[in-house]
């Protein structure tokens, strides 16, 4: 019993639970009217984290994978407006909303062609297939005009609320991040993306299918874009150009931030929670005391370093024997794509 | 007044391990200190706290009577130590000469490097050692043993009072190991003081003149090498006598009909290779370096693309496309690179051992845990892996204990092998688990198995496999049986021309 609990202090979620109490207690304090834990405040702070924990779960299982995406921001741009035009031509709420989220995993697949047929780099890859493709997709569809959203239900699934108050978005969010959490804690699958991601030709060695898994990963997350993208315009009453387009480099930096590293292999969905919950906290407790957005941006910023310093001391800490920047030196990521090739041969 | 290295009373503790213990002795200029021990005694340890790397808890080192606390490799390398860890360290992506010349690139004042210079000076030392690689070839596409002679020239460079070798010879082969003794006899003569580790006992009698045995991270003998025996040797080492290893093996006497044959296959690494692997046979790969065994194996196991020749499982042509169809068929490959094509490190030891049989280790959807713990306590049991627990991530394990580990994952009672192909399988294991890993294979054929045995260590393929091929530069050159193979014939096959 003592070992299990000295295991888990040294743990990252007990790092993470840690933080998240400092941030509680420092903005309960400070907050005018301790009003930062009123059951309306805690209900704000879940509210701001629906659309970050969507781009969470797949963007945390990607990077657990050992890639990265950037497209699922403006997969959401493109699925507001696709879902918006199919609404406003008629066509049924359930039919929009599906056809939208295919879509929306077929971004992932091209996504995922692009890296592992054509080689380009993820970070660029999804770059341009997000900002450049999927928005631009989306501008030719309305010829650059923003649509109203006035479909009862997609309207309901974004603001409504369930019996007992509880909002339907936080609630969808919440169990997707539970089952994929499960799914990757507990699942062949789930421990699948682990091994690919901590090196990749070892388990291909070991007979696991790691393009395959990029494939499923990269469509997963198009189609949680898409999710995130609808929900939003249920929730703005309006489909956009800007929409979903922010919100992956903050949801990325939560994952970092709950234990997910660049160096593929580890972290789950329990810290990425975590993470988005102190970062989301952190900035509501700063509206809170009337900082201006501006110095939330600059606060922000200064939050997503600590959290790199926190994963570059962990990974250093585990890889006692190459003291030097093993993982965020360019060049592991050559060796990485090198070991892609490798197991790309026959 | 020669030099002189002394640790004093070294602690270092691990969680869940004591991995030093009160450790003191001392190494003169002019010998070759000999370190050995079982996998995990604590030798790479002690190294890497001699390096800088690691600090020790409590006890010192000291260098020619002034105690030394080195807080970084940095300062240890100033000092004129270099370690040559048992984990190569180059970087791959980067040129031989770059990777030798890491530190301290010859440049002009503005940091301009001079690289004509850098090339002289680097095709100097390689012509020292004597070896076919060029300043320019980028290091990740050497072999192995190319790399890991890098790593050598790269201390030798530095030109260190200290030198300290940790297995330095578990990836080469005799050609290697012969310019590297001819090198550290040459060390030794210029009065350097020598550190090496070594799992291979017949090298520790040619080239070491006094041995320190560690166990269980604690000193418990030291020997004059002249004045001692192998018997003594292991039984201080294992704590018992374990006898004359090959003799003792019980072997498979049936062996069955063809399981596998390859006719004139062809890749861009091996030509025209044709031979037939029977049921219950052991089929022994002897080779230099660059000989094409591992290229072989791979494209049997589906990695390597086939030109032209033919493949036959059981009768049937097949040719496999990836490794996951060749273990669908019940072929198994144990790589010979544990740390690029084995283990994922920073994973725990269940999680490595359990990666390819996942889909048998299933409650409903889930992972069944317990089976994967359970499945990971029988593989640290049977190859007496130390470690405080399967948790562990495969990252902390001592080296001989990494290799154990992915032998465990090939050998685990729920694959269902047909062909198991083992390449280097004994690479840094200590000398009691290798009798163990021996008749571990023998009783693999008893099974019916048709066993593939690639090794680099001669003895060891001749005396473990029932025939053994000889590969030189992609092709076949020779096949003999157990009984007509010496080492005088097979390594005059290996060479030919
Ligand atoms: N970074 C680490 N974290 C935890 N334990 C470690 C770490 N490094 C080494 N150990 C433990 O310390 C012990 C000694 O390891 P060491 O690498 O020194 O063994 P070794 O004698 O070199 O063995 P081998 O012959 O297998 O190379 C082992 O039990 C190992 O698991
Ligand atoms: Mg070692």
């Amino acid at each position: 019993m003592r070992a299990v609990f000295s295991q888990f202090i040294k743990s990252k979620t007990f790092t993470l639970i840690v933080l998240l109490v400092v941030v509680v207690v420092f903005f309960q304090v400070t907050s005018p009217g301790s009003s930062f834990l009123s059951p309306a405040n805690i209900k704000n702070i879940l509210d701001s984290m629906v659309i970050y924990i969507l781009f969470a779960i797949g963007s945390g299982m990607l990077i657990i994978s050992g890639y990265i995406d950037l497209s699922p921001g403006f997969i959401g741009v493109f699925a507001g407006i696709m879902v918006g035009s199919l609404l406003g031509n008629g066509i049924p709420w359930y039919i929009s909303a599906v056809l939208t989220i295919a879509a929306g995993a077929l971004f992932g697949l091209f996504n995922a062609f692009l890296v592992d047929v054509l080689r380009i780099q993820a970070f660029i890859a999804t770059l341009a297939t997000g900002s450049f493709i999927a928005k631009g997709i989306a501008m030719i569809i309305t010829d650059g005009k923003v649509l109203n959203i006035t479909d009862p239900t997609i309207v309901w699934i974004g603001t409504g609320k369930l019996p007992g108050g509880i909002p339907v978005a936080i609630v969808i969010s919440l169990v997707l991040i539970i089952v994929f959490g499960i799914i990757l804690a507990k699942t062949k699958f789930g421990r699948t993306i682990y091994l690919c991601g901590g090196n990749v030709t070892a388990a291909k060695f070991a007979g696991l299918n790691p393009r395959k898994l990029t494939y499923i990963l990269f469509a997963i997350n198009g189609a949680l874009g898409a999710l995130a993208g609808v929900i939003y315009s249920g929730r703005m009453l309006i489909a956009n150009f800007t929409s979903t387009s922010n919100y992956t480099f903050p949801a990325i930096t939560a994952a970092i931030l709950g234990g997910i590293s660049f160096g593929g292999g580890s972290g789950g969905m329990l810290g990425c929670f975590l993470g988005l919950l102190i970062i989301n906290s952190f900035n509501n407790g700063l509206t809170l005391l009337g900082v201006t957005p501006y110095w939330q941006s600059v606060f922000s910023g200064v939050l997503l370093l600590l959290a790199l310093t926190f994963d570059y001391i962990s990974i250093r800490n585990r890889m006692r024997i190459k003291p030097a920047k093993v993982h965020y030196d360019p060049r592991m990521w050559y060796k990485r794509n090198r070991n892609r090739e490798d197991g790309e041969i026959g | 007044m020669g030099q002189v290295l002394e640790f004093v009373n070294i602690y270092k503790a691990f969680p869940g391990v004591q991995a030093l213990q009160d450790v003191s002795f001392r190494a003169d200029g002019g010998k070759v200190t000999a370190l050995m021990g079982e996998n995990g005694a604590g030798k790479s340890t002690l190294l890497k706290i001699l390096s800088g790397d690691l600090r020790p808890d409590r006890g010192h080192v000291s260098f020619n009577g002034e105690v030394k606390h080195f807080m970084s490799p940095h300062q240890s390398l100033n000092s004129g130590i270099s370690v040559i860890y048992q984990e190569r360290q180059l970087i791959n992506s980067m040129n031989v000469m770059e990777n030798i010349f890491l530190e301290d690139m010859p440049g002009n004042k503005l940091g301009i490097i001079n690289r004509s210079e850098l090339k002289r000076r680097t095709q100097e030392i390689i012509d020292a050692f004597g070896l076919p690689i060029r300043p320019t070839d980028i290091v990740g596409n050497l072999s192995v043993a190319h790399q890991q002679m890098v790593e050598i020239m790269k201390a030798y460079r530095r030109d260190s009072a200290v030198i300290a070798f940790d297995e330095p010879t578990a990836p080469l082969t005799d050609k290697e190991i012969t310019i590297l003794f001819k090198l550290i006899r040459q060390l030794r003569e210029q009065g350097r003081i020598i550190l090496y580790v070594s799992h291979r006992i017949a090298e520790i009698f040619q080239i070491t003149d006094e041995i320190v045995v560690l166990k269980d991270g604690r000193l418990v003998r030291t020997f004059n090498t002249p004045e001692t025996t192998e018997r003594e040797l292991v039984r201080a080492m294992v704590g018992r006598d374990i006898g004359d290893t090959y003799a003792n093996l019980k072997r498979n006497d049936k062996i069955g009909e063809a399981l596998l044959e390859v006719k004139n296959l062809v890749t861009d690494y091996v030509h025209d290779v044709s031979f037939t692997l029977r049921r219950g046979e052991i089929l022994g790969f002897a080779g230099l370096i660059g000989a094409g065994r591992t290229e072989v194996a791979r494209a049997i196991f589906g990695v390597d693309p086939v030109h032209s020749g033919e493949i036959k499982l059981e009768g049937e042509t097949v040719r496999f496309k990836s490794p996951r169809d060749a273990i669908a068929r019940g072929i198994m490959l144990c790589p010979e690179d544990r740390k690029e094509q084995g283990l994922i490190l920073q994973r725990s030891i269940r999680d490595n051992v359990t990666m390819p049989v996942l889909s048998q280790l299933r409650k409903g959807i889930f992972l069944d845990r317990k089976s994967e713990t359970a499945l990971a306590k029988e593989a640290v049991r049977k190859y007496s892996i130390r470690t405080p627990s399967v948790e562990m991530q495969v990252m902390q394990l001592s080296g001989g204990n990494q290799q154990k580990t992915i032998l465990g994952r090939w050998t685990s009672e729920k694959i269902e092998t047909k062909i198991l192909i083992l390449d280097e399988p004994t690479k840094g294991i200590d000398v009691g688990t290798k009798a163990e890993v021996y008749q571990m294979v023998c009783d693999f054929a008893k099974q019916g198995i048709g066993v593939i045995f690639i090794s680099s260590e001669l003895t060891e393929v001749l005396n473990v496999s029932d025939n053994i091929i000889v590969m030189h530069n992609g092709h076949i050159t020779g096949r003999v049986s157990r009984a007509e193979a010496t080492e005088e014939n097979v390594l005059e096959m290996a060479m030919r021309i």
